[in-house]
């Protein structure tokens, strides 16, 4: 079979497939347009993608604080705990004799700092990072991190630890 | 004493709920006189309602039954019955163990069988079940008052004077029991707990009163017990086999074995021991106790180990 033929029955193969795929593309262009939004799963994923970028786009442009996620509360989770168990346990262990704490019966010891607000500090006993896993770590041994401190090791165990911590870490607000 | 050292775990402070003979005696006085008088103001108002809907003829006879002769047998019923629950709880039986309780501003210096083996303890009183004991109440200072409503009624503690009172206490277990006669800034914060156990486990309880404390078994309260003595608290305390013979504050030899700290007002544990050293003016304002806040952090901690681990 000579090249030529081979060529031009390709071609015309070639342009009958264009032409056929042409046809429906302007065939499904002209239903999507006409079909309406509720059964049109691609419409609605651009139009949820552009509802996302606008609320992202208000979000910072706006104040981000407000309703910025809550990212110490989704750490605690982690930690297994139950923050309303922790004003219990801090009385239990006496935390109260040298603490302030906000919801904690009879705590308002002056002997260590104010725990009111415990959220927005920065730093534990200007030591460890205010990290969930580090409260928790820090009131099982806090001599351990800071062997001239004058809290003691309170024999805590690791579940009331984690329920304190959620509890401190629910402390928001100026002290 | 047992296991069982968690503040609040004693039972409702009420004298409604006897645990002891004198109590229960006065709850027996106080369901008949309540009865008594609830009976007595139904008959009142419905003869009242009698004489007002009907026209009646009010006759000699009735005014003075029912405005002279029932009342005076009622109440001379009452007198009698009132006097007589009162002197059965007042009667002071000499025989049986003897406790001496001395209220001082703000705690309860104890001391068991005082005529002749002395043992001393402080804030906690344990008792026997089921055998009359009279504590002979004394007060180093002002008028304080014991009062443990479950198991007996209240008694003065009066200087320079000693009261008694023969309680026997019928059920076992914690009890509070509190100062009821105004005594000072801290009045409110001088509670105490009776402990009542079973005889074998009351003569234990004495047996114990006689050994020294607990050894420092480890570095830190080894560091706790010389903390204890360089920072000058056998001056008033006492701790049984490391400094003897000081009177003015509570014996400590086996005060981390006591259910609470500061009479009887918060859960004994590390963390409060060591917040009430450092700072007891706060905890409890006026107590003749100062604030150790001099300690170092480590010093502080080792002290609150070491008193602690002594139960």
């Amino acid at each position: 079979m000579p090249d030529g033929a081979e060529h031009r029955t390709f071609g015309k193969a070639g342009l009958g497939l264009v032409t056929v795929g042409a046809l429906a593309a302007t065939a499904s262009v002209v239903a999507w347009s006409l079909a309406s939004p509720s059964n049109d799963p691609v419409g609605a994923m651009v139009s949820r993608v552009g509802a996302g970028w606008e609320r992202l786009t208000q979000w910072y442009a706006g104040n981000p604080v407000a309703d910025r996620p809550n990212w110490s509360a989704m750490q605690v989770k982690l930690l297994d705990a139950q923050s309303d168990r922790g004003p219990d346990a801090m009385v239990r262990y006496g935390c109260g004799a040298c603490h302030v704490i906000p919801g904690v019966a009879g705590a308002r010891g002056t002997v260590g700092p104010s725990l009111a607000g415990f959220a927005d500090r920065a730093y534990i006993a200007g030591i460890l990072t205010n990290a969930p896993g580090n409260l928790q770590r820090w009131l099982i041994d806090p001599p351990l991190f800071a062997p001239d401190t004058a809290m003691p090791d309170m024999s805590v165990t690791e579940a009331d630890a984690a329920d304190m911590a959620a509890y401190l870490l629910s402390l928001t607000g100026a002290p | 004493m047992n296991g069982e050292t968690t503040l609040g775990r004693f039972d409702t402070q009420t004298a409604l709920v006897g645990a002891g003979t004198g109590a229960e005696m006065t709850l027996v006085l106080t369901v008949v006189m309540t009865v008594a008088a609830a009976v007595i103001f139904v008959a009142v108002m419905g003869v009242a309602w009698w004489a007002w809907r009907r026209e009646t003829n009010v006759r000699p006879w009735w005014v003075w039954t029912g405005g002279v002769v029932v009342p005076v047998i009622t109440l001379a019923l009452l007198v009698v019955g009132s006097s007589l629950t009162l002197a059965a709880i007042g009667e002071v039986d000499e025989e049986p163990a003897v406790i001496e309780v001395t209220g001082h501003q703000y705690w309860w210096d104890v001391i068991h069988d005082p005529r002749d083996r002395s043992l001393r303890d402080a804030n906690e009183i344990v008792l026997p079940v089921d055998q009359p004991v009279t504590l002979r109440l004394k007060s180093e200072d002002v008028i304080h008052s014991f009062w443990v409503p479950s198991i007996s009624g209240k008694m003065d503690m009066i200087p320079g004077r000693t009261n008694a009172l023969t309680v026997t206490a019928t059920r076992i277990g914690r009890f509070r029991g509190q100062c009821a006669e105004f005594c000072g800034l801290s009045h409110p914060l001088m509670a105490f707990e009776v402990v009542v156990v079973s005889t074998e486990n009351y003569a234990a309880y004495l047996d114990g009163l006689e050994t020294e404390a607990r050894d420092a078994d480890t570095l830190q309260r080894t560091r706790g017990r010389d903390v204890f003595i360089e920072a000058g608290c056998p001056a008033c305390h006492a701790i049984r086999g490391v400094a003897e013979g000081a009177r003015i504050g509570p014996d400590l030899t086996r005060v981390g074995g006591r259910a609470s700290l500061g009479a009887g007002m918060w859960a004994m544990n590390v963390g409060n021991l060591a917040g009430w050293i450092a700072d007891v003016q706060d905890m409890k304002p006026g107590a003749q106790m100062p604030s150790y806040n001099h300690l170092s952090g480590p010093d502080l901690r080792a002290v609150a180990h070491y008193l602690e681990s002594l139960k």
